[in-house]
């Protein structure tokens, strides 16, 4: 240990310092500056950016010893006396903050850039610098555009503006529909929001895993022994001590904290140390010996679907003899019949590799037990489901589980499980009567994964010589890896999720989830319809070319209407495909463009829709789907309590608008409490595009009966009669102004020999669909639907895809915060535009080669074209306020709009993801159509 | 009982070296970190000394005589790229210097760092338990390598960006070490073994990059990779064509080493390409397959061919 001296934010530390510490590790745990984020480890996301010496480094590279007597600025120093620096008021502005994890990271590299930009350069000049600058910062949420904007700003010293882009065709709203930042913006920006890790309790343990080092082994025996001589260790689990199973669905149960007898994929949990330190946990998990027999792993889709030998299944239960997880089929016609009908038909093979949520903060948990029972503060995206999985495993009751989800660094569907380190964590706290934290590095989040399936399809449709749809029928195959997760509902979302936005009525389609000794899938953006989506899209696609009719017209011809019935009976509303097509044809000058452009340079389109939240719930019970409480005491202040997690979508925001507009008050009356089911009414959490809709409607039935509540009280002192009151504009009035109330003289009324008054709404569902057996997958109340035009430059000689712009419509029915729709939509097409171009889970073996943000690649803003975002208004009849996802529909119709392109640009049709220059150039040399140039 | 881990800060050349002798074979140099950091993180390195030799401050300054360009080895990419005299003269540094990690990673990053970058696969830039899974391959310790199976060679990608462009404008490199200062042609530090890319004596200590004046026509550089930032490259090519019609065509991330071919103006350029095709050694160790990096090495050469006008579009 040394001592040295740092003079951070202006104040002078004397501090020890162990001689190979990191700069990010000293900031954050020695001197409690959390606003400095930890997201990879390595020097490649840029998260932990800070200036030392007034120069950008990378903390967590950056050795503390090198920086002796330097002074280090981090985020907590930009604002000065409670005011945001310009550049943090910027990013609020502009909606650059969505999760806020990028955010500290990002700021700092914005303020030691802009000094270098050249203000008089062109907007498009100054722009790419930019985009340059900020190269190494990743950012999952915004598609960057909205960031690139603040810089921008600040640049060019432009003034905070106005609440400008309002699109606001129903006038009377006040609130529902403005543009604004998310209210927790400011605290993202100061990087004082805190997040899993930032959490620091006294004393607390730090616990790590052993990890299997097997894909598919018996464990055969577990020496602990040299482990927990180590100083410093408190506790070692192994699997017998929680041989409770677990899972997100009820019907796949199958997984363990901690591996019981055997591992199933390479890096699945074997033992976890809880010790004083981070790093004599570490230390304690090398000194463990695990003796494995390894047996048979079974790594791709077509090994699994083979039969498997004696104990060589993955999971025991299952009624094959093979390692297939579910099945799922169904049809609505003669599929055979319809497609030796058609004029025209197509059988066509797809292939995908998986994809991970790629979110910037690693997971993180802390757990404690007190008199309350057990609470953790972790991060989640569905606090409901793990707290009914945490009382499960621990074996108490319900009542002694409080779960509390602090700011989430992004979700995307990958922390929707319950996962093993959340239990674990619980487990060791309990055991060892202390704290216990776990945080995950970037490597283990890859392991924890749950991200898209990889998958293997052939999708037949027949078509009409004149360009419609006469039948459609989808053999799907998923690779699920290891354990269950949500894939029961991946298998029919798959399916289910072809049967829009176009018309069928002959539709059918098998899919099948193998189990592979992998890390687990699940859900992710656009869960379990993307892949499908992709392959209908393209073989659309291809058809506009044979019958030589647009793409787009042929869309159009297709289309379902709005408030109609799909072929498996889902009930459609409103519909805004049409609009959304016909937006992006406008933006991207289709008429003129599509086919005048020359060679290597395409512009492709595609479609989509996507749920507004699952109608049924995972767990069968009669709950609402979501509940919102209001409280509103003598200060005039309404407390929205909601067990919806934001996860940096901004749903907190969207409650408070809700409640805002109904009760006609100012935002800053409102106060959010967010996902602390000790304080907060049930929601099913964040998954499944379902907040807006469920929890949005559930808020704005809780205002509601608090505005009954006012007109009641304020009737009956005013001895009025009910009718005709308004709330606007923290008023209360009548027509005739016999009652005209200020709302501090409405609380006081209502208030008054009562005290504070509370209020609970509700969502439940409408029953929906039909009554055959899996008839309930993919019901919602209410579907988004929407539209890409993407423009590829594709280089002959090397086959490499650069995406030169995006358009994007979407359906969201109305836009409760349009600045929050954007910023959804452009972070949709930014990570379908990674699927289409550069991610993919790549293994050796079983092992994950790419578990590091260096090679597992996510777009960066060099990599990213600005993307051009359109908000389409349907008005849905059930949504609060017309208001149906906006979070997820986006992606689906992305990515093939990108493949569509490439042949629109050299006319090779794309049937694998991630698009690889090397097939495209293969593809290139052998092709007439792009040889004679008669692409359209 | 673990060794106490150190950390020094050489304020000299000579202090550095000495420094270095007393922690021998236990000990790595640190410049900007930007390798050597990911690499301990990973326990790649597991040098329980760090001799910092950032503050060396006459390793950081950019000269020119009449004849050669000398630059300061913990000259920092990005300063390169704000140096007018470099601008001018050897705009293909700052191509190769610029196209290396990220805006922030070369703040840090210095020049000689960066020729010393350490070789790349994608079985071996993992995590210690990540190797212990997968079975050691050649360059960690293990008796076998996991990209081709063969026993005898690691293949591990040479990644050095500016190490391509520099040995193509023939640039030299100054060394110092216990006994004397030499200055050597900077391919001649390679060793070509995978698993020692360097052919240094570990104590020497690179003092600066030279590079000679007024001798060439025009230079290209171009680098393969995925994205457009944050990459280690898949292939790199720099061709310079000189005043003296000599050509030096020069490869990275295709073999251990850099493969340098060099020519004459006239020269059948396709039998060129040919030749660095078969002196490359390409395993499967990173996002691409053999194949086409192999097949675009024929591109690239072709493409810097016809840029300096030596053979028609």
């Amino acid at each position: 240990m040394k001592q040295i001296c740092l003079i951070v934010n202006n104040k002078h530390y004397d501090i020890l310092v162990d001689e190979h510490e990191l700069l990010s590790t000293v900031i954050r745990e020695k001197i409690g500056l959390s606003g400095t984020k930890i997201g990879c480890e390595q020097g490649s996301c840029g998260a932990c950016t800070v200036l030392l010496n007034n120069k950008s480094v990378l903390s967590c590279i950056t050795p503390v010893m090198s920086c002796d007597g330097a002074e280090i600025t981090t985020i907590e120093a930009l604002a000065e006396n409670g005011h945001l620096h310009k550049l943090q008021q910027k990013f609020v502005e502009r909606g650059a903050i969505q999760c806020g994890f990028c955010t500290p990271g990002m700021v700092m590299t914005a303020i030691s850039l802009v000094p270098t930009l050249d203000k008089n350069e062109s907007p498009e000049k100054l722009r790419e610098q930019i985009k340059e600058g900020i190269s190494g910062n990743l950012c999952r949420c915004t598609g960057y555009k909205k960031i690139i904007d603040a810089v921008i700003d600040y640049t060019l010293d432009k003034p905070i503006s106005e609440i400008s882009k309002s699109n606001n065709s129903v006038s009377q709203l006040k609130t529902v529909g403005k543009p604004r930042p998310y209210i927790e913006a400011e605290k993202k920006a100061k990087g004082e929001a805190e997040f899993a890790d930032d959490i620091s309790f006294k004393n607390a343990l730090h616990c790590k895993f052993l990890r299997s080092i097997y894909p598919h082994a018996i464990i055969e025996e577990i020496d602990l022994r040299a482990a927990k001589k180590l100083p410093g260790v408190r506790y070692i689990a192994t699997g017998k001590e929680l041989p409770i199973t677990f899972g997100v669905l009820p019907i796949s149960q199958d997984e363990n904290a901690i591996a019981i007898n055997k591992v199933r994929y390479v890096g699945e949990i074997v033992a976890a140390v809880a010790a004083d330190t981070e790093e004599i946990a570490a230390e304690a998990c090398k000194l463990i010996q695990v003796k494995y027999k390894p047996i048979k792993a079974f790594l791709t889709i077509d090994e699994s679907l083979n039969d498997a030998g004696d104990n060589e299944k993955i999971h025991d239960y299952g009624k094959f003899n093979n390692n297939i997880h579910k099945k799922a089929e169904l049809r609505f016609g003669d599929q055979q019949q319809g497609l030796k009908e058609a004029d025209i038909s197509y059988k066509m093979d797809f292939d995908f590799e998986g994809i991970n949520h790629g979110f910037t903060e690693p997971h993180a948990s802390i757990a404690f037990w007190d008199e309350n029972g057990l609470t953790i503060h972790t991060a989640t995206q569905v606090p409901h489901y793990l707290h009914r999985a945490l009382a499960k495993v621990m074996e108490v009751p319900l009542s002694r589980v409080r779960v509390i989800k602090p700011y989430i660094g992004g979700g995307f569907g990958g922390k929707s499980d319950p996962f093993a380190h959340e239990i674990i964590v619980a487990h060791l706290a309990r055991k060892t009567g202390k704290t216990v934290k776990v945080r995950l590095t970037r490597e283990e989040v890859f392991l924890t994964n749950h991200g898209r399936h990889p998958t293997k399809m052939t999708i037949k449709m027949g078509f009409s010589k004149d360009g419609y749809i006469q039948v459609l029928d989808a053999d799907v195959a998923i690779d699920g890896g290891a354990y269950g997760s949500f894939g029961v509902v991946t298998t029919y979302y798959n399916g289910v999720l072809l049967q829009a936005p176009y018309k069928l009525s002959n539709f059918g389609f098998r899919t099948y989830r193998v189990y592979t000794n992998k890390p687990q899938c699940g859900a992710m953006r656009g869960h379990g319809a993307v892949n499908t989506r992709f392959a209908v899209e393209s073989i659309i696609d291809d058809l506009s070319y044979k019958v030589k009719i647009d793409p787009c017209e042929l869309r159009m011809k297709n289309f379902l209407d709005s408030n109609t019935i799909t072929v498996g009976q889902y009930r459609i509303t409103s519909n805004g495909s049409r609009e959304s097509l016909q937006k992006v044809m406008e933006l991207s000058d289709w008429e003129n463009r599509f086919g005048k452009l020359e060679k290597g340079h395409g512009l492709g389109v595609a479609c989509g829709f996507f749920i507004s939240g699952s109608a049924l719930p995972i767990i069968w019970n009669e709950l609402p789907q979501s509940v919102v409480h209001l409280k509103l005491d003598f200060d005039g202040r309404v407390l929205v309590t909601s067990g919806a997690s934001d996860i940096g979508q901004g749903s907190d925001t969207m409650l408070a608008i809700i409640v805002a507009e109904v009760l006609g008050i100012n935002m800053e009356n409102i106060f959010v409490l967010g996902a602390d089911t000790l304080l907060t009414p049930v929601d099913f959490g964040s998954y499944s595009s379902r907040v807006t809709f469920m929890a949005g409607n559930a808020a704005k039935d809780a205002a509601e009966n608090l505005r009954k509540e006012l007109i009641e009280s304020i009737s009956k002192q005013k001895q009025v009669d009910k009718l005709d009151f308004y709330f606007e504009n923290d008023r209360i009035f009548t027509n005739d102004k016999s009652v005209d109330l200020s709302w501090l003289e409405a609380v006081e009324i209502l208030t008054a020999k009562r005290g504070a008054v509370s209020v609970s709404g509700k969502y439940i569902s409408p029953k929906l669909g039909g009554d055959f057996k899996g008839a309930g997958a993919g019901l919602s109340p209410s579907y988004s639907f929407g539209a890409c035009v993407t423009e590829v430059k594709v280089d002959i000689e090397t086959g490499q895809v650069d995406v030169v712009n995006i358009w994007g419509a979407h359906d969201c029915g109305k836009a409760i915060n349009p600045l929050a729709v954007e910023g959804q939509l452009e972070g949709s097409w930014h990570m379908g535009m990674g699927q289409a171009v550069s991610e993919q889970m790549k293994y050796y073996k079983g092992m994950l080669l790419n578990n590091n943000f260096l090679d597992y690649k996510i777009p960066t803003s060099l990599d990213t074209p600005d993307i051009n975002s359109s908000i389409i208004e349907t008005f849905d009849p059930e949504g609060p306020f017309g208001a149906k996802e906006a979070g997820e529909g986006a992606i689906h119709p992305v990515i093939p709009a990108i493949a569509n392109a490439v042949y629109n640009a050299v006319g090779v049709r794309i049937t694998k993801l991630p698009i690889s220059s090397e097939d495209i150039l293969n593809k290139i040399s052998e092709n007439e159509l792009f040889n004679n140039k008669i692409i359209q | 009982m673990a060794i106490e881990k150190q950390y020094i800060k050489a304020n000299t050349i000579e202090d550095a070296i000495s420094e270095a002798a007393n922690n021998s074979g236990n000990f790595v140099f640190l410049a900007g970190g930007t390798d050597i950091f990911p690499n301990k993180f990973q326990e790649n390195n597991l040098s329980d000394c760090l001799i910092d030799i950032s503050n060396i401050d006459e390793l950081k300054s950019i000269n020119h005589s009449d004849d050669f360009l000398v630059i300061g080895a913990l000259t920092t990419l990005d300063e390169l790229r704000k140096n007018d005299f470099i601008i001018q003269n050897f705009p293909t540094l700052i191509e190769a210097a610029i196209s290396v990690g990220t805006p922030v990673i070369r703040k840090s990053a210095t020049l000689g760092g960066n020729l010393l970058c350490e070789n790349r696969c994608h079985f071996y830039n993992q995590s210690a338990w990540w190797r212990e899974a997968a079975g050691h391959c050649l360059k960690c310790g293990g008796d076998i390598c996991l990209a081709n199976g063969g026993k005898k060679y690691c293949y591990s990608k040479f990644v050095s960006d500016t190490a391509i462009a520099l040995i193509s404008l023939n640039a030299k490199i100054e060394i110092a070490s216990k006994t004397k200062t030499e200055i050597i042609p900077i391919e001649e530090i390679y060793s070509g073994d995978g698993i020692n890319h360097l052919k240094l004596d570990e104590t020497s200590i690179i003092k600066s990059i030279q590079i000679p004046l007024n001798k060439t026509v025009k230079s290209v550089y171009m680098k393969l990779r995925h994205r457009k930032s944050m990459e280690f490259s898949s292939l790199t090519t720099s061709v310079t064509l000189f005043k003296d019609e000599k050509i030096k065509i020069v490869l990275g991330a295709i073999a251990p080493n850099p493969i340098i071919i060099e020519g004459k103006k006239g020269d059948n350029y396709q039998d060129i390409i040919d030749i660095a095709s078969k002196k490359s050694k390409i395993v499967v160790n990173d996002n691409y397959s053999r194949a086409y990096r192999k097949n675009m090495i024929h591109v690239f050469l072709n493409r810097c061919f016809v840029e300096l006008q030596l053979i028609e579009n």
